[in-house]
């Protein structure tokens, strides 16, 4: 026998009352303290609270896997490229050490986690960026990666949803990761072509050759609250332009205000958003 | 109110759950164990987490992996049904801990409602009558003494006792040396303590229990009493409400009682006071602190969703109604369906019609493991008065096919149909005819 299949009551949430309770943690319980109002938080409530801290609402970095967790539905991600990875193309010095230390930090072989996934029950190709892997640095096998799944949502006719968290281009891999710019916009334009929505959502902190690339190419540019998104830093600009920068540069918020970015969805909401967006577009053409 | 709740329980009550939380437009969140892969709770909530193996203590017991589901699916609030962790102070501890609401009493009014001697007290001091009786008992004078003051027959009771071990009825005082002494041994096997009580012995009697709402405003309404005599070793069987026992001027004053006593204790959440009656009295017994089998019957008779007011009560939601708006009126009756051995449905009909409601989680397929409570159905019917109410149960009962799955719908058929239940004329010896078991 398999599970029953029923339709879902389109009942608007009732109103009135609590929405949550608050949390009590435990005693000597294990903390992290906000880089924004500098106050400490305790693991738990980080937890419950999508990794947000609970009295600034401060976006903390995500691993990709738990990204995933929160974005995709339960068991529906299914890891695609999984044993691609860079090597030392350049001999750059020290490259291959770093590359080993960022493998055992991070728990993955790349910056990017990619694969088929569906969000709201909304098929679609996912790619997640991982912080803790020198900094989500593009290189030749995210740029590979990043490509590969674009054109298998193109085969498979389904929507891509992106998230970034990135410093940029990979140094050590010179030029062959500043053409990844090229090579991944190339692949969104065909994407686009074949009239499959493209979103993505900017994480705290995307910049330089990844922002200058496939993450402001999506059709709905997403932006986590107050998330850092530029292409050079503050400084370099500054001191290039000779000019004192605004305040609030480079935030999301101030990007959204300039019409850089379309919407702001903090992270507890972006599921139940990503997914009407996909839903809203057509979502895949097929089952995937 | 809260978008997201996770429903920690199975079967019919898990169902029930889910209903409520659609109609108030709440995603819903099922556990289930390897063994209810397939089931219909599984089925019919938005997501749902298999937390362990078949056997309870690994899967609707486990409370860290239950936690870790609602963690994880996001969820504010913990639905606990009955059974299982649904009583569980340390449950709803760690529910507090990891800010998720528990649908059910603060911890603290848990922790004083756990203690039953001490809720006797409460209740006692609150104005509602407790069934005379002692505390712990040092020696067969003492007895002795006690019993005079009390009058015989009296009980002697294991101070750690449940499910009916570590229990002496005494009718004369000839018989309480013998009776003290077996208690205590019975207690020192069972329970490992030898401490035991004495109480009067209420007979005959019926079971009487009353349901209330308490919102955590001081607002708090009793729908009706419930007589759950019908009852087969302690499992109850058949429920009505009202109770054909009481007239409505002992209600009136009953209720009054039981609402004056909730708001000394500070309770809120959905509560059930049992208490013996005797024709005469009320004795309180013990206060169930969590959602009954048998609220359905409740829900029937007054219209209001019980089930739908924890979750608004658990939410800070006042109470919308009050005392005088609860409806009486008419009469409801509920069937327990039981299965009487593992099986498989192969066939199932649900009878209809108006004001037929019949609760499971039955579907053609579904398979009985013998690892849960036999508990499969519950059949109710609403009418205006007893006399048609008893005509539908009957005519429901009839209409009820649940093929390949042995079960009580004909031992029910003749309790409904008896001289003794259609006069209303019974109490808790139904079954035994008057001979103690």
């Amino acid at each position: 026998m398999t599970l029953l299949k029923f339709l879902k009551p389109k009942n608007e949430l009732e109103p009135g009352g609590r929405q949550s309770v608050p949390i009590t943690p435990d005693e000597n319980e294990p903390s992290k303290q906000c880089p924004n109002c500098r106050r400490l938080v305790p693991e738990s409530s980080l937890w419950a609270n999508f990794n947000c801290c609970p009295h600034c609402g401060w976006h903390f970095r995500l691993s990709a896997r738990q990204r995933i967790g929160f974005v995709a539905d339960p068991n529906s991600f299914s890891e695609l490229f999984a044993d691609y990875r860079s090597d030392d193309p350049l001999g750059f010095p020290g490259y291959k050490k770093k590359l080993e230390l960022s493998r055992r930090v991070s728990g993955e072989v790349e910056a990017v986690v990619c694969g088929a996934a569906r969000i709201k029950e909304q098929p679609c190709a996912l790619f997640v960026m991982e912080p803790s892997f020198m900094m989500g640095s593009m290189g030749t096998a995210v740029g590979e990666k990043i490509t590969r799944l674009i054109e298998y949502a193109i085969e498979k006719r389904l929507p891509v949803v992106g998230y970034t968290v990135s410093g940029g281009a990979r140094m050590q891999e010179g030029l062959l990761s500043l053409m990844q710019m090229a090579k991944t916009s190339a692949a969104i334009r065909k994407l686009g072509e074949e009239k499959l929505v493209y979103i993505t959502v900017l994480t705290d902190p995307t910049t330089g050759g990844v922002t200058a690339s496939f993450a402001m190419q999506g059709d709905i540019i997403i932006a986590e609250p107050r998330a850092t998104i530029g292409f050079a830093g503050p400084r370099v600009i500054e001191q290039t332009t000779k000019r004192k920068l605004p305040a609030g540069f480079q935030s999301a918020e101030f990007l959204l205000e300039r019409g850089f970015v379309d919407l702001i969805v903090p992270r507890e909401k972006q599921r139940q958003v990503i997914g009407t967006l996909l839903k809203i577009h057509g979502g895949a053409h097929t089952d995937g | 109110m809260y978008s997201k709740i996770l429903i920690a329980n199975r079967g019919e009550i898990a169902v029930r759950i889910i209903r409520a939380c659609k109609e108030m437009g709440i995603e819903s969140v099922a556990v289930y164990s390897q063994a209810d892969a397939e089931a219909l709770h599984v089925a019919l909530a938005d997501e749902s987490y298999c937390i362990g193996r078949a056997e309870a203590s690994d899967s609707y017991l486990n409370a860290e992996r239950i936690i870790s589901a609602a963690l994880v699916s996001g969820a504010q609030a913990i639905h606990p049904g009955y059974g299982f962790l649904s009583e569980n102070k340390d449950f709803a501890a760690l529910c507090r801990k990891y800010g998720i609401a528990f649908i059910g009493p603060p911890i603290e009014t848990m922790e004083k409602l756990c203690d039953k001697a001490a809720v006797k007290r409460a209740m006692a001091d609150a104005g509602l009558t407790v069934i005379p009786g002692t505390g712990q008992l040092e020696s067969v004078e003492a007895a002795k003494r006690e019993a005079e003051k009390i009058g015989y027959p009296v009980m002697i009771k294991s101070c750690l006792g449940g499910g009916g071990r570590g229990i002496r009825l005494v009718r004369t005082e000839a018989e309480l040396e013998q009776a003290f002494a077996a208690a205590k041994a019975e207690g020192t096997a069972a329970f490992g303590s030898c401490s035991v009580y004495m109480e009067k012995y209420i007979h005959p009697a019926r079971h009487i229990e009353v349901q209330v709402l308490a919102d955590e405003y001081g607002n708090v309404a009793c729908l009706g009493e419930r007589d759950c005599s019908i009852q087969q070793r302690k499992q109850k069987l058949v429920e009505e409400s009202p109770s054909p026992a009481v007239t409505d001027g002992q209600r009136a004053e009953l209720f009054s009682r039981v609402r004056e006593a909730i708001k000394k204790v500070g309770y809120h959440g959905a509560g059930t006071l049992e208490f013996l009656y005797d024709g005469k009295e009320f004795y309180f017994m013990e206060m169930n602190i969590r959602l009954q089998v048998e609220h359905t019957v409740t829900e029937s008779l007054t219209g209001i969703d019980i089930v739908k007011w924890q979750i608004r009560i658990a939410a800070g939601v006042p109470l919308s109604f009050a005392q005088d708006d609860v409806d009486l009126r008419g009469s409801s009756i509920e069937c327990r369906i039981l299965a009487r051995q593992p099986g498989k449905v192969e066939f199932l009909h649900v009878p209809g019609g108006p004001f037929v409601r019949f609760d499971t989680y039955l579907t053609v397929g579904t398979k009985i493991t013998p690892y849960y409570d036999p508990l499969v159905g519950k059949l109710i019917v609403y009418a205006s008065s007893r006399e048609e109410a008893l005509r539908k149960i009957r005519a429901a009962l009839c209409e009820l096919v649940i093929d390949g799955l042995p079960n009580n719908i004909e031992e029910q058929l003749e309790i409904v149909s008896s001289e003794e239940f259609s006069s209303g004329k019974y109490d808790l010896d139904f079954f035994t005819g008057g001979e103690r078991t």
